[in-house]
This record gives structure tokens, C-alpha cells and sequence, in this order.
């Protein structure tokens, strides 16, 4: 968000506003080397709520941010944020999208009064109640400089600042990294609960499970720089079950067992976590040979957890 | 109109989300007349802070309640409990009732009680909520 480049220059149109999709990508790709970071990536996030966006180290989630926000080029396809094209967004497109990234990057050597004059000169909307309610749940002194703040109190002060420009779109890249709970909690009720949100579409990215149920509307599951899931979050995990069945022997070859994400073998009896499977799964099951199958839903960490286990890199 | 306090406990990494959580406790508290008709409950908002989530999916499980006919909602006043009348169909009674004795029955029969005590117990903790709910 504070990034002290020299933005783009201005242009004469005014940014196409009340743009349907907050951020739209269509066959984005990115390779660094010969590594595909980004894979033909179709996106497209409508405006309004909360989206989480989940991902394995390496799935493409900082890379996609980057991109969005001009701050690198693609190698194919297309990304617009607030139906803007990501390669020539203006000065006053900036103005309308806050971010937040995980290392809360801000200059070290100014002091915390001196960096919220200045975004307060750069953003005609901005909002000092805001940024004084958000800024009251963290100790922090105008007079100190940046350098001289905690991880949590820096987490603070970054989103106070790009919640006070009034951003009809927040962007935050892993945001309560390294938090303490108290931070932490400070720091979602203030995404959650602050007047500044409402208007707001935010989108986010996050390893917690726990947050994101509480947080998200949306959930994006990015695989290798593909989308695998974009729903509710309940809808996803209804999508994941898991089955108990005494299969004798070696049970069926994995591959030939619809919908597999993971199988593990217990004390003889096959656990097999399945996606999209209906009460049909049970027939295949009795099929392979099970007397006795049960099975159950599972939670949202287990349903991801599968989902991106199934292809992890894993030692051999 | 007071607001009647509403005390929930949810839990992440459930089975069920969030929202199914508020709607299971909720219907509980009625049908237990915990919450009594006419009581305006918690509003989103006020909800969803307590309970740090998105306000969202207490809206989502408000108005599964509303659907069902447990709340109802005074335009400009907020969500009430409302009279209780029977919700459900038949068939939905009896295969809900048929799998909370499945459940129950596992339980029990695991303890070793011999069937009169078990049974005097049961009957003494449904008569103790029965007539609350009348009330």
C-alpha cells in the first residue's frame, strides 16, 4: 500500500467504475525460469464480501497480488482490478485499492505521524475516524518511528492506514502472519467490524482454517497457480467426505477409486477422503469387498488439507 | 424492548459450519424455552461481534430460522422469537426423533444401567422441560 514508487502516470479517462468483477484474470500465466507459477489462471471475484484466497507455499497467491497491482508483468493472459487492465492502472485506481502485505513494509527511518500525514495527503477520502479507531486497539505513538514497532503494532498501523483511504477494495497478503492472538484479534475485528469495510471488497490470503471460517464468504483454492475451488466455504467442505471400510487385502488400485484425495490404511481398515462422491461411493466400496463402511463430513482445515495434499510434493 | 442476551458456543474445525451452529443452538434454546416467544434477540451485528465471525453468517442463519418459522422479524425493530407451532412435518418428526434415540441409545446402553433407572432418568429430564415450554 505505501509503496513510495512514482505511480503510473496519469491518465485522461477516469477509471471504469462500478466494474462488476473486483479483480478478473483470463489465462494468466506466469513463469520465472522454467517454473510455471501461474497456470492459464481464469479468475473472477464479483464485488462485495470477503474472499479468501488458500493455497499451498508456492501456489501463485503473492505472485497473482503482484501482478493484480502492477508491481510485475505477466508472461500471458490478462489481469483487471476494478475492470481496470493491471498494466496501466492510474493514480487515482491506487487510490481506490489498499493493500496490505505480510512483511507490513513501510519506511523504517519516518516517524508514524510524519507516514500518516502523508498518506493523508495522498488520499482525498481519507478517513481520520477510521484511522483512529482502528489505530486506538494497537499502542502505538505518533512520535515513534517505524523501525521501532512490533511485527503486531506494524500489522496495525499498515491496516489503520489503508483502511482510513477508504479503499472500495482491500488486498492483504497474508496479514496476521506471526501475530500474537491479541493482535490477531484485533486486527480481524477491525476487517470485519470496522464502518470502513462496508462498502469494501476484500480479498485475502491466509494459511489459518480457523480464520478464514470465521472471516471468508468466498473461498478460492489455488493448486499450482490453477484454480481448484471457488465457493463458500460449507459448500466446499460438503464437497469432501470421509469413508471407513474393512476393504480386504490391498483394497482397490488408488487409481481406480473415484474422486480420491487421500487414503490412508489404519490398523487394516481403509480411510479415503473423496470429493464429489455421493452415498454411490459406498456401492464401489462394497464392490472392492467391505462388509462395514461409515462415513462422515468433515471440517474446513481437513477438507483443504486433502484437497491440497493430493498433490503436495512429498518425499518418495 | 430489552434484548434478550443470547449465550452461543461455536466452534472452528467443526463438521458443521458456523452458521448450521448458531441455527442447532438457537432452535435448542427455544425449543428448551430458554428463549421465550416474544424475546427480541441479538442484533447481526451485535451477533456476530460476540461471537468474532462475519456478520454474514449470522444473517445466513437468521434467516434459515426465520424460514423455519422460529424468529420473525418486526420491520424496524429487529428479530423476535416467534409463538412456537409445529414446524415440521410428520415424517421429518419421526426420522429426527428416530435418530436422536440412535444416538442416545448408543450412548446409554454402553454405561450398563439396568432399564428402570435409565428410563425414570429420561423421563425426568424431558418432564423438567416440558412444562417451560408451555409456558
Amino acid at each position: 500500500m505505501i509503496r513510495l514508487l512514482p505511480s503510473a502516470p496519469e491518465a485522461p479517462v477516469s477509471a471504469p467504475s462500478g466494474a462488476e468483477f473486483v479483480v478478473e484474470t483470463i489465462g494468466l500465466t506466469k513463469s520465472y525460469g522454467g517454473k510455471t507459477v501461474l497456470d492459464r489462471l481464469d479468475l473472477r471475484l464479483p464485488r462485495g464480501g470477503i474472499h479468501a484466497i488458500v493455497g499451498a507455499n508456492g501456489a501463485g497467491k503473492s505472485t497473482l497480488f503482484r501482478i493484480l497491482l502492477g508491481f510485475l508483468g505477466a508472461s500471458g493472459g490478462t489481469a483487471r482490478l476494478l475492470g481496470r487492465d493491471s498494466r496501466c492502472l492510474t493514480a487515482d485506481d491506487r487510490r481506490r485499492v489498499g493493500f496490505v502485505n505480510e512483511e507490513h513494509s513501510l519506511p523504517d527511518w519516518m516517524k508514524v505521524g510524519t507516514v500518516t500525514a502523508m498518506q493523508r495527503r495522498l488520499y482525498p477520502a481519507w478517513n481520520q475516524p477510521v484511522f483512529e479507531t482502528v489505530i486506538g486497539s494497537y499502542n502505538v505513538d505518533p512520535g515513534q518511528k517505524v523501525g521501532q514497532l512490533s511485527r503486531g503494532e506494524r500489522a496495525g498501523f499498515n491496516l489503520a492506514l489503508a483502511l482510513a483511504q477508504g479503499p472500495e477494495l482491500l488486498i492483504l497478503d497474508e496479514p496476521t502472519l506471526g501475530l500474537d492472538v491479541v493482535a490477531k484479534r484485533a486486527f480481524m475485528e477491525s476487517l470485519m467490524y470496522s464502518q470502513a469495510t462496508e462498502a469494501c471488497t476484500i480479498v485475502y490470503c491466509s494459511h489459518q482454517m480457523e480464520e478464514i471460517e470465521r472471516l471468508a464468504d468466498n473461498l478460492i483454492i489455488l493448486e499450482r497457480g490453477r484454480l481448484r475451488n471457488m465457493s463458500p466455504p460449507e459448500d466446499f467442505c460438503a464437497r469432501v467426505r470421509h469413508f471407513v471400510a474393512d476393504v480386504p487385502f490391498k483394497g482397490p488400485d488408488p487409481a481406480s477409486v473415484p474422486g480420491l484425495l487421500q487414503v490412508q490404511r489404519i490398523d487394516g481398515l481403509h480411510h479415503y477422503l473423496v470429493l464429489d462422491q455421493g452415498d454411490g461411493f459406498a456401492d464401489f466400496l462394497r464392490a472392492a469387498g467391505a462388509r462395514n463402511i461409515i462415513d462422515q463430513p468433515v471440517g474446513l482445515d481437513e477438507a483443504v488439507n486433502a484437497i491440497l495434499g493430493q498433490h503436495h510434493a512429498a518425499p518418495r | 424492548m430489552r434484548v434478550q442476551p443470547l449465550l452461543i458456543q461455536i466452534a472452528t474445525g467443526d463438521s458443521r459450519s458456523i452458521s448450521k451452529q448458531i441455527v442447532d443452538s438457537i432452535r435448542m434454546k427455544i425449543a428448551t424455552g430458554e428463549l421465550m416467544p416474544g424475546r427480541q434477540i441479538p442484533s447481526v451485528r451485535g451477533l456476530a461481534q460476540q461471537l468474532r465471525i462475519n456478520p454474514n453468517t449470522v444473517a445466513k442463519a437468521y434467516s434459515e430460522l426465520t424460514g423455519e418459522g422460529w424468529l420473525e422479524s418486526r420491520q424496524g425493530l429487529g428479530l423476535f422469537v416467534a409463538v412456537p407451532r409445529q414446524r415440521l412435518s410428520d415424517e421429518e418428526r419421526e426420522r429426527r426423533l428416530e435418530e436422536a434415540m440412535s444416538r442416545f441409545i448408543n450412548d446409554v446402553i454402553a454405561l450398563g444401567y439396568a432399564l428402570p433407572e435409565a428410563s425414570d432418568r429420561l423421563e425426568a429430564e424431558i418432564e423438567a422441560l416440558m412444562p417451560r415450554k408451555r409456558a
